[in-house]
């Protein structure tokens, strides 16, 4: 049963990526099993030998062996296996005597099921968000800003002179967020003004696009998304002209 | 020409000319994918990370050591044993002093050399029987890690038949084992450079990115 997964597709991500490192890791591979106890996946399912780091990149190799030739069953194979048993923490990296990064290879498995559609959809979305508003939330402009204004007001009843000043050129540090803030939890801005305002620090959090610090296009190897949230950052604070970026705890 | 001294001629030209070529090749393919592909390892490249994590993994200085102490001794054992036998053994050498590069070098005892090819043996059978027995390696085994066990030690069986005349009652195997020895040899020269058995020289360049990427992170190399 070959459902319509393009040959082409697969491989047109694949070999581009196919740089020294990743082919010298899906050849060398000696299968000694090394690894398998240093997984807490493994560990934690009882030591089930599917859970084997090795185990869990055989795909990459048996992509490139039947020319990314594959149905659309095998696909989802490999999407529970890269999403739901592998957390890309590198721990057996550590342990392999040749030093093989399996959460490397899980992520380039990860970035081919992206490129072809499949992603979580939870992730899908935050980072369909990412792109139309710069965070994962679609917290929009004016409801940053409200927040933050809002959550000064309250935050200066307990700490008397607090000020969460926003876009203040030339400030020390530009403070960054988790969407979720705004979104859920605006007392943990708060928190952090009244500390900023305790220590008396010279701090600022910018009003565009870049304030939101999480990277949720990361996990599932969007390399061109995850590399405009970054650079949105990055333009703010120098934009800003600050020294130094703060991110949320 | 007949079959032996092909063997011991042309076919042993060829065999070290392909495995030195081919491992030639796979390590220049690295440094020059690396540097339109890798950048990172160019980017951060640092003597000091590749030294320190090579130490750590050549010798029994890593974590893997004591976490399996017994299956990581027998393999420092079987890599020890694979590598002296064939360059040390007194045979070897003074056929190097035979032949028109004249070159020579001292040589173990025969007695060690006796010992060392039947630990190397022992070893090989356990690493069948452990990927045979076990469950977990079971799974992770292909028909390929068993041939490559199998004719990475023909060599060092005939070689110990050869010279210690073991199965000589049977007429062809003992009319025929310098030849089967010799040609055992030339295939696992060959096979080096487009096998698992490449991981003999792509370890120190897997080594080496891994030991870039984490000693900048500051994790344990």
């Amino acid at each position: 049963m070959t459902e319509d997964v393009n040959p082409k597709a697969i491989m047109d991500f694949l070999k581009p990526r196919l740089g020294a490192r990743l082919k010298t890791w899906i050849e060398t591979c000696t299968h000694c099993s090394m690894c398998a106890d240093t997984c807490h996946f493994y560990l934690a399912s009882g030591k089930d030998p599917k859970m084997i780091p090795a185990y869990k990149v055989r795909f990459l190799r048996d992509l490139l062996k039947k020319k990314g030739r594959v149905d659309k069953a095998y696909l989802q194979e490999i999407y529970k296996t890269i999403y739901y048993e592998c957390n890309m923490c590198r721990r057996c990296t550590l342990y392999c005597p040749f030093g093989i990064d399996i959460g490397f290879l899980i992520s380039t498995l990860r970035g081919l099921l992206t490129s072809l559609g499949i992603a979580p959809e939870g992730l899908k979305k935050a980072v369909e968000n990412y792109k139309l508003t710069g965070n994962q939330m679609a917290v929009s402009k004016e409801d940053w800003v409200e927040t933050i204004q809002w959550c000064e007001e309250e935050a200066a009843a307990e700490v008397v002179g607090l000020k969460i000043p926003i876009d203040k050129k030339g400030a020390k540090i530009m403070y960054t967020v988790n969407a979720r803030e705004p979104k859920f939890y605006p007392q943990d801005i708060m928190e952090v003004a009244k500390i900023f305002a305790v220590a008396g620090e010279d701090w600022t959090v910018p009003s565009e696009k870049g304030w939101d610090d999480t990277n949720l296009a990361m996990f599932i190897n969007d390399a061109p998304t995850a590399r405009m949230i970054v650079e949105n950052t990055f333009k703010r604070a120098e934009e800003l002209e600050v020294k130094q970026v703060a991110v949320t705890e | 020409m007949d079959l032996s001294s092909f063997a011991e001629g042309p076919l042993l030209w060829i065999a070290f000319l392909v495995f030195i070529i081919g491992t030639v090749i796979r390590m220049a393919q690295f440094i020059f994918v690396a540097r339109t592909k890798d950048k990172p390892l160019y980017n951060y490249f640092s003597v000091k990370y590749i030294l320190a994590t090579l130490a750590r993994w050549l010798l029994p200085l890593n974590v893997t050591v004591k976490k399996n102490p017994v299956f990581i001794i027998c393999v420092y054992l079987f890599h020890i044993c694979l590598i002296v036998v064939p360059i040390w053994l007194a045979g070897h050498v003074s056929l190097w002093e035979e032949s028109r590069f004249g070159w020579s070098w001292s040589s173990i005892p025969d007695k060690w050399a006796d010992w060392m090819t039947l630990l190397l043996l022992a070893i090989a059978i356990f690493f069948i029987l452990r990927r045979a027995l076990l469950p977990d390696l079971r799974l992770l085994t292909t028909a390929g890690d068993y041939l490559l066990i199998v004719v990475t030690v023909l060599p060092f069986l005939t070689g110990y038949f050869l010279t210690h005349g073991t199965v000589d009652s049977i007429k062809f195997l003992g009319d025929n084992m310098r030849l089967f020895h010799v040609l055992s040899a030339e295939f696992v020269l060959i096979l080096i450079p487009f096998t698992r058995l490449s991981h003999s020289v792509l370890f120190f360049f897997s080594r080496a990115a891994s030991g870039i990427e984490f000693g900048r992170r500051g994790y344990s190399i």
